[in-house]
């Protein structure tokens, strides 16, 4: 894998099979790496971070769901802007609530964009299609961010 | 008052007077009597210090033709003054006894009061839940289907593709119930903040809304100026919302349709009204009009979760107002709401 890859943090198998299933449909060919729960997802930044070979190995979008295993979406958040070589990530927060206190947090703590999964699987295909072409085309990352990586 | 306190002084003299000659139990009674119908009177303990001065005084200037007052007779006034004083001294223990009991009640008052919010918090953490977690089994229903219906369509007949279209829209459905019954209980809980509100404009903002929803509905709107309210202006925007978007759906059908927002005076109460002449109502229904779950169409006719009213109710409750609505089938409808006191006179 050396292209542009998205980190999705989604510990609903249903939900990710539907998130890459909508990536396919769209032809948003990046490489998907998936996380199934809040720690493992920093433990794979952290990694990848420290990684010896220097600045690669980080996605250039992570899709980030709310309520997660072990450690919740917002901590994962907090964590990734707290840290010098994470921060700059876009982040897009992908879940089920609507709850104003989560929007707030969720862009209090930094979050690039905080799309709600409609259960409409055309219009959650279609919110996918379009946060994959803003993100992975048209947005320019910030030069930390997005690296290519020669492998995973 | 001053009656009672003088009529405690002469009676207290006259009892004292016949206790320091003759001293009985009778006599004795007697002092607590007075002491307990000073006491019924709203007289105090220094009405009858007063008295028992005055009544000492009495018999000292008496004693003064012969001896000072000897002690044992000295004694024997204290003796009455204290069994005078007794009813008194009962009532300050029951009332000590009492504030005792309203302490205990009120640190059960304030348990109570913290079990009602830990509750409070419980069902905001199950409505959060609710929304999480019930509506990802129901992606999932309608992305497989829909994957099903993509994917495996030559090996899937017609009638199977029916069921698969249905198993979506009943999957939809149910995420539009759970989405409206978040949003009722939203509004039960959002703290409520009265402010002049421009009805007129937040009427407009929402049928211009409806209008590019629906760009090719033609529905001739007529809104009011200068209608002002004074409320919590985002949950009268949710419920104009639901009035105006019922009014918007059930003129669906209807070639001319129209709808008219406006303010009257019903008894010199301000009164808001949104009016539509589309398919209307039974009023022999109307009971059931403003209940959770409650529809009076059926969703083949009219889509909807039957919510909309019962959140629109609350609000106007939430406000101290009420809600009413007049129609006949086929005939409008028209929806009246009040928002209780603070409300600009019409």
């Amino acid at each position: 894998m050396s292209e542009k890859f998205i980190l999705l943090v989604e510990d609903n198998p249903s939900d990710e099979a539907l998130t890459l299933r909508a990536l396919r449909k769209n032809n948003i060919s990046s490489p998907v790496v998936v996380k199934r729960d809040g720690a493992e997802a920093l433990d794979y930044l952290l990694a990848r971070r420290s990684d010896s070979g220097g600045a690669c190995a980080l996605p250039q979008l992570i899709l980030l769901d709310l309520k997660l295993p072990k450690i919740d979406g917002l901590e994962v958040l907090r964590r990734i802007r707290a840290d010098a070589r994470t921060r700059l990530l876009p982040v897009v927060i992908l879940t089920s609530s609507r709850e104003d206190t989560d929007l707030v947090r969720g862009y209090d703590f930094g979050a690039n964009g905080y799309v709600r999964k409609p259960v409409d699987f055309v219009q959650f295909a279609e919110a996918v299609r379009q946060i994959g072409l803003y993100w992975l085309i048209i947005n320019e990352p910030a030069p930390t961010a997005g690296n290519t990586c020669p492998s995973h | 008052m001053i009656h009672a306190s003088r009529n405690l002084s002469e009676r207290y003299s006259a009892a004292l007077a016949h206790h320091l000659a003759d001293p009985d139990e009778g006599i004795l009674n007697q002092a607590y009597e007075l002491g307990r119908k000073a006491l019924g009177d709203g007289l105090g303990v220094l009405d009858i210090a007063m008295a028992h001065h005055s009544a000492l005084h009495a018999a000292i200037s008496d004693e003064s033709r012969a001896e000072a007052m000897p002690a044992p007779t000295l004694a024997k006034a204290a003796e009455f003054l204290a069994e005078s004083l007794s009813p008194f001294e009962m009532s300050f223990r029951g009332y000590a006894e009492t504030n005792a009991q309203l302490v205990i009640a009120n640190d059960n008052l304030l348990q109570s009061q913290a079990a009602a919010e830990a509750a409070n918090r419980e069902l905001e953490a199950f409505s959060y839940s609710v929304a999480h977690d019930l509506r990802a089994p129901l992606r999932g229903i309608d992305g497989f289907s829909q994957a099903l219906l993509e994917d495996y369509a030559d090996k899937i007949d017609q009638e199977g593709r029916r069921h698969l279209t249905f198993l979506r829209e009943s999957a939809q459905q149910m995420g539009r119930l759970i989405d409206d019954l978040l949003g009722l209980s939203r509004v039960a809980r959002a703290e409520l903040c009265r402010l002049p509100v421009d009805l007129s404009a937040l009427a407009r903002n929402v049928a211009m809304q409806l209008g590019k929803a629906e760009p090719d509905r033609q529905v001739e709107i007529v809104i009011g100026d200068g209608i002002g309210a004074e409320g919590d202006a985002p949950l009268l925007r949710i419920a104009l919302e639901n009035l105006l978007g019922n009014a918007w759906k059930f003129t669906s059908k209807r070639a001319g349709a129209r709808v008219e927002v406006g303010m009257m005076s019903v008894e010199g109460e301000a009164t808001y009204f949104v009016r539509d002449n589309g398919a209307g109502f039974d009023p022999a229904y109307q009971a059931k009009l403003f209940g959770v779950f409650q529809r009076l169409h059926s969703t083949d006719e009219f889509e909807g979760t039957g919510i909309g009213l019962a959140t629109v109710k609350r609000i106007v409750n939430r406000h101290g107002g009420r809600i009413w609505a007049a129609s006949e089938v086929d005939r409008g409808a028209t929806f009246y709401f009040t928002l209780g006191e603070g409300t600009p006179q019409p």
